[in-house]
């Protein structure tokens, strides 16, 4: 879901530079998209309690401000994890020499720019001052997007089962970004879908979009082009209306390059006449990404939130990704409402289809049905995933969406073939008292970084160690200050007691 | 291995926190606000609550927000612009974004540098408290020093209940056609359909309301704004009240009976940390607050008095119709019932109670027998008599 997109967003942030950071947090829109769209709810919270405190914020303050309880205390230290790592919220000092927690100082600026307006950073796009001589309408600019992210999908699907064509064909520097993503691999001269290309189709939209952009991204910095630069654009990029047109005059090269390119994945709209070359329409695939809302025309501020209800009307060429049309029973059938090639050759991936009508396809799922899915790579979790998330309305009145008996039984068709998981990780052990290695566990288990416990052994299996070293660095320096302290007093013990 | 068991089926879904609705209540009593034009300023106080709902918003892209002043003699909205017949035809056609966007018929200056949403939200409530303040006459002044917040109490339930009646059943109410549900979902016109994280009933829009007060004396309101104040303890919406001046019997009320945050900047150094205030408390909403200790109201110090309905007196003991419960400061001329008209007797008030000699082995339940005697409502003549 859309955790996932944002997960990947962030896996590639944080392994950029600090200095990276420092730059990309100079644009207010960068500012604000990263806040809206990586932090989790009460990191969110806490950044605007913060944002307009003259002084920084206690650790202990903080501490008094947080109910007790085990799921806020978790909900805590997720928060200031990944506000740390995408390095907003620094340790730092208070006047009184305590632990504090501080904002970095471009952030801060910047999401403060953001909120009152200002400055003359144009980070949210110069909007054209003449209007289109041929205005361009959001129906216009919704096929244009569905048509050219479809062309990507069916270039994927087509190089797993041949015989599906697409409208538009897209262009070699996408088909080469798509090798490079591995979504598909070349044998001879002819496409293969690989593993990551399942996962990549069975992601819904959004998460698709960012799949695709990251590995832009990655490829992008090896062409010399800065990621600051790209980052910030589709940042801003996400922050733009729809239907209107902006115009190219403030991009800097990078960017002006990115947007051919960002036109080919129907990012963004424009026509290369030459009158109207100098201006830009984002679509519906642009702007909605930094919402949390995937493809959902629900930017109830802006004044054009209504333009998919036409779109949705389309027949073959309706949006059937962002539609629920699926519905499972508990007897594995499953019936999908769509006549689109794209949905089901999907379905086809890991169902047998059984009979087509002209607005209805009827399928089975089986156990050999599955497991060939997953002998080509798919998991259960991506197909329940892909289940759910075009889980037709009726389907979704009900809770859970899917019948549970299909759930598990997918599951446990995929286990039957798989007895082992590796993860890569750390192993820590002699951690201590049993006291500190109950905490040091807790601390990981809050991170959602604890794979394993082995309790009689005195260690435990972690997969991330930056956060796990930093901690341990904390509670070694509490130590030390604990026993000077306690040596002091012993030394000191009447003069402790004169001194009050 | 062990992930196959009826536990972590639903677990994936609770990730995305549910949007939510923020409306806000501006007191614009222009009387109220000339009393604190030295310390904080009715421009300074917009500028910082733009900065609050801007931040509102930023916070998740599905936070929607509602502004409505409640001026002397009228309730306002801010925003959204309202605007006339147009948007109950756009209604009919299948626009379920009723709110924000379309009722904006006032469009900001293009700016780079601010974030569009932002500047439309600010340009229209700006444009609109300006044209309150310009329609606001002399004698429509003279007339009322109070403030209006009943009425925009009630207008904040009506949008509130009128957008989450259009989120959440947008999945259940929508007919659907077999034949072919492509058409039947574009004809319901429902494009929440399509999000599966909206879908959820669970999801719904958590909606809360913000009360920025500066005139007291809302005794005159007290019925409605106590039928509202319970209609949002029916809805658990939190009514959070921001105090800046004023007497606070009602708004207490409020914020204890619906679990809001009430506080009082009583000083100008206070006042002065008006958005931090602003940012700090009353920002995080009903989700965040599940995690945070908010700032308690003075649990006991809460100011439960209530007015009268005769005279709109507040009243520390009054006199209560044992059938409609209505308060009244007074005993009533001729023992009927202003409201209910029912006729009650007064027992035996204002006798001298009778003092029972003490005794000593009187024990708890005796004493108590006693001392309910000598109270008003136990009016001893008639009793309680059956309903209907």
């Amino acid at each position: 879901m859309t955790s996932t997109a944002s997960q990947r967003a962030l896996d590639y942030l944080e392994q950029l530079p600090g200095t990276t950071f420092t730059k990309l947090y100079q644009q207010p829109s960068t500012a604000l998209a990263i806040f809206r769209r990586m932090l989790p709810h009460l990191a969110k919270t806490l950044v605007m309690a913060i944002l307009y405190m003259p002084t920084p914020l206690s650790v202990s303050d903080l501490e008094t401000w947080v109910k007790p309880d085990h799921e806020s205390l978790q909900a805590r230290d997720r928060a200031l994890s990944i506000l740390q790592r995408l390095r907003i919220l620094f340790d730092t000092h208070d006047a009184a020499g305590r632990a504090a927690y501080k904002l970095s100082d471009a952030f801060a600026r910047s999401l403060r720019l953001a909120l009152t307006g200002g400055g003359n950073h144009r980070s949210f796009g110069v909007p054209c001052s003449t209007p289109d001589k041929t205005p361009v309408s959001i129906d216009y600019l919704d096929t244009f997007a569905r048509k050219q992210w479809e062309a990507i999908l069916y270039y994927v699907v087509g190089s797993a089962s041949a015989g599906l064509g697409a409208e538009v064909d897209i262009s070699a520097g996408t088909k080469q970004l798509l090798q490079k993503g591995e979504f598909v691999a070349m044998r001879g001269r002819t496409a293969h879908i690989t593993q990551a290309g399942f996962t990549f189709l069975l992601q819904e939209i959004n998460a698709q979009i960012w799949t695709l952009l990251i590995v832009y991204l990655e490829v992008s910095s090896s062409l010399q082009m800065d990621p600051v630069d790209v980052l910030s654009f589709l940042f801003t990029l996400g922050s733009l209306e729809l239907g209107i047109s902006y115009s190219t005059s403030n991009l800097t090269p990078t960017q002006q390059q990115m947007l051919e390119d960002l036109a080919d994945f129907g990012l963004v709209y424009r026509r290369t006449s030459d009158d109207a070359a100098d201006r830009y329409y984002p679509t519906r695939l642009a702007t909605t990404l930094t919402s949390d809302a995937p493809a959902l025309p629900n930017a109830s501020l802006t004044s054009t939130a209504t333009g998919m209800t036409t779109g949705g009307a389309g027949g073959a060429s309706a949006p059937q990704n962002e539609k629920g049309y699926i519905i499972v029973e508990t007897n594995y059938r499953l019936y999908a409402y769509t006549s689109s090639p794209l949905p089901i050759s999907i379905l086809s991936l890991f169902a047998t289809l059984h009979t087509r009508y002209p607005n209805l396809i009827t399928a089975k799922i089986t156990k050999s049905s599955i497991h060939a899915a997953i002998t080509a790579g798919i998991t259960s979790d991506q197909i329940i995933t892909y289940l759910t998330t075009h889980a037709h309305p009726i389907l979704r009145r009900q809770q859970p969406v899917l019948p549970p008996t299909v759930v598990d039984q997918i599951r446990l068709w995929q286990i039957e073939g798989e007895r082992m998981t590796a993860w890569r990780g750390y192993l820590i052990r002699d951690v201590g008292s049993a006291e500190e290695y109950e905490k040091a566990v807790a601390y990981a288990e809050a991170l959602g970084v604890l794979r394993k416990e082995f309790k009689a052994k005195g260690s435990f299996f972690v997969t991330r160690m930056d956060q796990m070293s930093g901690y341990f660095k904390a509670q070694a320096v509490r130590k030390r200050e604990a026993i000077a302290q306690r040596e002091a007093e012993a030394r000191g013990g009447g003069g402790g007691a004169g001194r009050k | 291995m062990n992930a196959v068991d009826a536990t972590d089926r639903g677990a994936v879904q609770q990730d995305v926190e549910p949007p939510s609705l923020l409306t806000i209540i501006l007191d614009t009593n222009p009387h109220a606000w000339a009393l604190l034009a030295d310390s904080l300023p009715l421009s300074k106080v917009v500028a910082n609550l733009l900065v609050f709902i801007n931040a509102h918003v930023a916070i998740n892209h599905a936070n929607r927000v509602a502004v409505i002043a409640s001026h002397s003699e009228r309730a306002e909205w801010l925003y959204p612009t309202p605007t006339q017949p147009r948007q109950q035809h756009d209604q009919a056609n299948g626009a379920t974004h009723d709110g924000d966007g379309e009722r904006a018929d006032v469009h900001p200056p293009n700016d780079a540098n601010k974030y569009r949403p932002f500047a439309q939200l600010e340009h229209a409530l700006v444009t609109n408290l300006r044209r309150l303040m310009t329609t606001t006459t002399a004698p429509s002044l003279s007339t009322s020093p109070a403030t209006l917040l009943a009425g925009a109490l009630t207008r904040a339930l009506a949008y509130i209940s009128k957008q989450t009646a259009a989120l959440p059943t947008a999945t259940t109410s929508t007919q659907f056609n077999y034949s072919d549900p492509s058409s039947s979902t574009a004809a319901g016109g429902n494009d929440l359909n399509t999000d599966p994280t909206k879908a959820h009933t669970t999801l719904g829009l958590t909606s809360r309301i913000l009360v920025v007060s500066v005139s007291g004396d809302l005794a005159d309101k007290y019925i409605e704004i106590m039928n509202a104040i319970f209609a949002c303890q029916r809805l658990s919406i939190p009514i959070d009240v921001l105090k800046l001046a004023g007497d606070p019997v009602f708004l207490q009320q409020a914020a204890d009976t619906t679990g809001g945050i009430y506080m009082h900047l009583a000083t100008p150094q206070a006042r002065a940390g008006f958005l931090q205030y602003l940012m700090f408390a009353y920002l995080p909403d009903q989700t965040a607050r599940e995690n945070l200790i908010m700032p308690a109201g003075e649990g006991e110090g809460v100011d439960f008095r209530a007015a009268c309905f005769c005279h709109k007196r507040i009243v520390d003991v009054g006199f209560v119709c044992s059938i409609c419960l209505s308060i009244f400061c007074e005993p009533l001329a001729d023992g009927t019932c202003l409201l209910c008209g029912s006729h009650l007797s007064m027992g035996n008030y204002g006798r001298n109670p009778a003092v029972v000699p003490k005794r000593k082995k009187g024990k708890g339940k005796k004493r108590a027998l006693d001392s309910g005697a000598d109270t008003p409502a136990g009016s001893g003549g008639e009793g309680t008599p059956a309903p209907g």
